[in-house]
């Protein structure tokens, strides 16, 4: 018989034994390809061209993370197969097949596998795509009509990813399975005994392990300048590292401590359970570490979720504090503009300043806004009071200035600049930088500083003073009526208005945020369902290896209760231990989000965090039920 | 000998089967087992042996009968109690050792007493005293993988009697051994039997084996055919044993 018609009964025999693989491997193609598809879907397209241009850039990014996460898991899955498949086709030895033949039979078996995968994937992911972008639209509240429409080029781009990475793992089991001893094959099934790992090597490995996870703790929080992109990603690494080298080190050696210690170990049906650990260390701290990654990036992903639904919130309502900005030479027009606007809509509120605009080229400062109109402290406080928003700022000092900024969506500076200002020859010093939405859209795409009245007063003859009229309408419906009016108005007394401003609430602008937020709910949902499973299908497969020792327990007249919390001990511990070290991961990740987006998200770390944990707590208590029933012990 | 009486077997009794195809491997079989005994049950294939040990070890049930251990009737406790039973009262040695490969002799032997919350300096002191006696001592830290056959089943047979069991049945535990591992095994079980320190049930169909015990009684056809009883030589007791083997075979 040939060795690919072999190859080809193996695969035919034993597809339902490889069906987890392929389930997985076709779940990675299909979330790849889903979120390739929407670059090349015109869904988006309604939103305008700029929100589509930023989701693309949004899903190439993502699609990046993704990528990483696909060879993380085929490495993961194709792993655990190896093993399984090596104790079984290493019989072949014996009947004259040499390494190189049965590494052949590998590849081959793989090949079929493989491309069952890459079919189911693509096949599902088909289907899924436009009920992926329906969720995705709901979820992003954008109402739009979806035609199915699947171009060519999103499955060429999947199948090409899938494929280098698929067979890049397929040749190194080749060449694992035509490196392995006769014994290595044969005694495969003797594998999962336990060796006692050198206590100085796990010692080494720990304190690598926190030395390097520090590291990327301290890179993910450090602030900077251009580099913190750089530092992010140089962060990522050296965690995934970290926690890799302390699954491998600090968790075998506190357990061999433990197992060592006879008095500890002996007192409150320990032994069992933790002996249990220690034995399957070796074959699972890879799960851990992996789990606790995979965590690691769901949190991050929910957090980053609610912070971008919670920043476009504020983002919305910062440019729509105003409808309307009239900018104007002459001052005294508040009433009448007033009157001119509530013939078409009633009023919520109205407000005005002035401010002191100075030549581009009197101001130099190493911000990089180049920011040149004054403000008054009292008229910022005047005004403050009078449309009732929050006002807590101190009086700027002489030669003291404080910025009105802007709410940013997020920024990859994240040092806190030390902003000097050159006004006509003299220096200024920026004392603080106030995101309240004094002046609206104009705040926002102007900016101003806050300067106190003497100062004021001194730049005036520099500069032309203008004033700022500003309303919010209260019947938001009526819009479109009023601005038409406005435009008249404006165009009607050029001699008294500048120029207006007309901010519709209804507008689109930014949608492309909610579609990220929405976008950032899927990644958790993939990076929670695929941990959870990882951690599920192991103790699923570790129950049925355990299935012998607790029937020997049972003979040995071990009590129902004793084994079942032995059980529950066991996958607590499973559980929990990935779980810790996320939770304190968490906290630096979610914390070098929030600096770049400027705003403490530690309230929203800790929710994040307990949402995995509940998801988590489900999983555990799904796994105690199977665990149980797989080794007899319900 | 002893007259405390560990185990009362009265009309043991065990069919298997539909009701019209119905198959009696026990026929009605009486037996009293006294503290300190050490008893061998043989007999040839199908003679209900294993039945039988699997009826006093209450795995399973007789159809009809009695086994009173220490005073309880066995065939008549529910799963809870059972098992309160198993752990505190009786001893397994079995034929493929069923030693736990995921913890050190150390921790397999001492494993029914940690379970059972007895205190670790007694399950410490408990373990290093009968690896003492069965020549352990050095292999206590060895993973099960990394002991021979011999040492193995010397390590159940310490884990059975940890707990200080009103009885020890053991299931074929040379059937795996080569025949110096049994020799020593069977010393041990015998010295620990001559010291007072435990009373045991054996089933066997090796002569061999059988001829430490004190007392051997034939199975066959489902009842008790005959008890030899150990004299001054171990030798002259083989002897006999064999005798009585092709006797009955004949």
């Amino acid at each position: 018989m040939s060795i690919t018609k072999l190859a080809f009964i193996n695969f035919k025999s034993s597809f339902e034994r490889y069906l987890s693989l392929v389930v997985s491997l076709s779940f990675t193609i299909l979330i790849f390809l889903n979120f390739q598809n929407i670059i090349y879907s015109d869904v988006f397209q309604v939103l305008g061209s700029r929100n589509k241009e930023y989701i693309d850039i949004i899903v190439q990014s993502i699609s990046f993370v993704l990528g990483c996460f696909m060879l993380f898991f085929i490495w993961y899955a194709m792993n655990v197969f190896l093993k399984k498949r090596k104790k079984e086709i290493g019989v072949y030895i014996f009947m004259g097949l040499t390494n190189q033949r049965i590494g052949k039979l590998y590849i081959l078996e793989m090949i079929m596998i493989g491309f069952s995968a890459l079919i189911f994937g693509v096949g599902f992911g088909i289907i899924t795509t436009q009920l992926f972008q329906m969720i995705l639209l709901a979820l992003s509240d954008i109402a739009v009509e979806i035609n199915f429409k699947f171009t060519i080029e999103p499955i060429l781009i999947t199948g090409i990813v899938y494929l280098i990475i698929y067979m890049i793992f397929v040749f190194k089991g080749y060449i694992n399975i035509v490196r392995s001893s006769i014994k290595d094959m044969i005694s495969a099934s003797k594998q999962n005994e336990y060796v006692r790992q050198n206590l100085v090597i796990l010692f080494i490995k720990t304190v690598l392990g926190l030395f390097i996870l520090i590291a990327g703790y301290y890179m993910a929080i450090k602030d900077g300048g251009q580099e913190v992109l750089g530092n992010v990603l140089l962060a990522v690494v050296l965690v995934v590292i970290g926690v890799y080298l302390l699954f491998g080190g600090f968790i075998p050696m506190i357990f061999q401590g433990l197992v060592r210690n006879k008095k500890f170990l002996y007192k409150k049906q320990r032994t069992l359970w933790i002996n249990n650990v220690i034995f399957r260390i070796k074959k699972n701290y890879n799960t851990y570490a992996m789990v606790c990654i995979l965590t690691l990036c769901s949190v991050t992903a929910l957090a980053t979720s609610f912070a971008m639904k919670n920043r476009y919130d504020n983002m919305i309502q910062f440019r729509n504090t105003y409808t309307f900005q009239f900018l104007s030479e002459k001052s005294g027009l508040r009433q009448e503009t007033q009157a001119f606007i509530e013939q078409y809509s009633k009023l919520e509120y109205a407000s005005e300043i002035s401010v002191v605009n100075l030549e581009r080229s009197l101001v130099k400062s190493n911000d990089f806004n180049k920011i040149s109109s004054f403000l008054s402290y009292s008229k910022v406080k005047q005004l403050a009071q009078e449309i009732g928003l929050e006002f807590s700022l101190e009086e700027p000092k002489d030669h003291e200035v404080i910025q009105t900024g802007h709410m940013p969506l997020l920024s990859l500076i994240t040092e806190d600049a030390n902003i000097e200002i050159t006004i006509h020859g003299e220096n200024y010093k920026q004392i603080r930088e106030t995101k309240v939405s004094y002046l609206g859209y104009l705040q926002e795409s102007l900016g101003f500083y806050i300067v106190n009245d003497k100062e004021y007063e001194k730049l005036k003859p520099f500069g032309e003073e203008l004033f700022i009229y500003n309303y919010k309408i209260s019947e938001l419906s009526k819009f479109q009526e009023v601005k038409k009016a406005v435009d008249g108005l404006v165009e009607q007394k050029k001699e008294s208005y500048l120029g207006r401003v007309a901010i519709d609430p209804e507008s689109s602008e930014i949608d492309w945020i909610k579609v990220l937020y929405s976008i950032c709910i899927f990644m958790f949902m993939v990076f929670i369902l695929a941990s959870g499973s990882i951690m599920f299908m192991k103790l699923y497969n570790d129950a049925f290896e355990e299935r012998e020792r607790y029937l020997i327990l049972k003979k040995m007249g071990m009590e129902h209760k004793v084994l079942k919390k032995s059980i529950v001990n066991e996958l607590r511990i499973s559980y929990i231990l990935p779980l810790i070290i996320m939770a304190i991961s968490s906290y630096f990740s979610v914390h070098a989000l929030g600096k770049m987006m400027f705003t403490n998200l530690f309230s929203i770390n800790v929710i994040t965090v307990l949402i995995v944990f509940v998801i988590f707590f489900l999983f555990y208590e799904m796994s105690i039920r199977v665990y149980q029933k797989n080794t007899g012990v319900l | 000998m002893s007259e405390k009486k560990v185990v009362e077997i009265k009309n043991l009794m065990k069919n298997y089967g539909a009701k019209d195809f119905q198959t009696t491997v026990l026929k009605g079989i009486d037996l009293t087992i006294f503290e300190h005994d050490f008893i061998a049950i043989m007999g040839p294939s199908g003679s209900g042996k294993t039945t039988f040990l699997n009826i006093l070890s209450t795995i399973d049930k007789p159809t009809q009968g009695s086994v009173l251990l220490d005073g309880n009737d066995i065939t008549r406790m529910q799963n809870k109690a059972l098992s309160k039973l198993r752990r505190d009262k009786i001893g397994f040695i079995f034929q493929d050792y069923s030693l736990l490969d995921t913890m050190t002799l150390q921790d397999n032997i001492a494993l029914p007493l940690s379970l059972n919350n007895v205190s670790n300096e007694l399950c410490i002191q408990k373990t290093e005293e009968l690896s003492r006696t069965f020549g352990l001592k050095e292999h206590l830290k060895k993973y099960p993988y990394q002991l021979s056959g011999g040492q193995k089943q010397r390590g159940a047979a310490c884990r059975a009697l940890i707990t200080k069991p009103e009885i020890i049945f053991a299931d074929e535990p040379t059937g795996a051994l080569d025949s110096k591992s049994s020799r020593d095994l069977l010393e041990c079980l015998k010295e620990v039997n001559d010291l007072g320190q435990a009373t045991i049930l054996m089933v066997t169909h090796d002569p061999f084996c059988a001829s430490y015990a004190k007392d051997v009684y034939i199975l066959s056809d489902g009842l008790i055919q005959c008890k030899l009883s150990h004299g001054e030589d171990r030798k002259e007791f083989y002897d006999r044993i064999i005798d009585m083997q092709v006797l009955q075979q004949a």
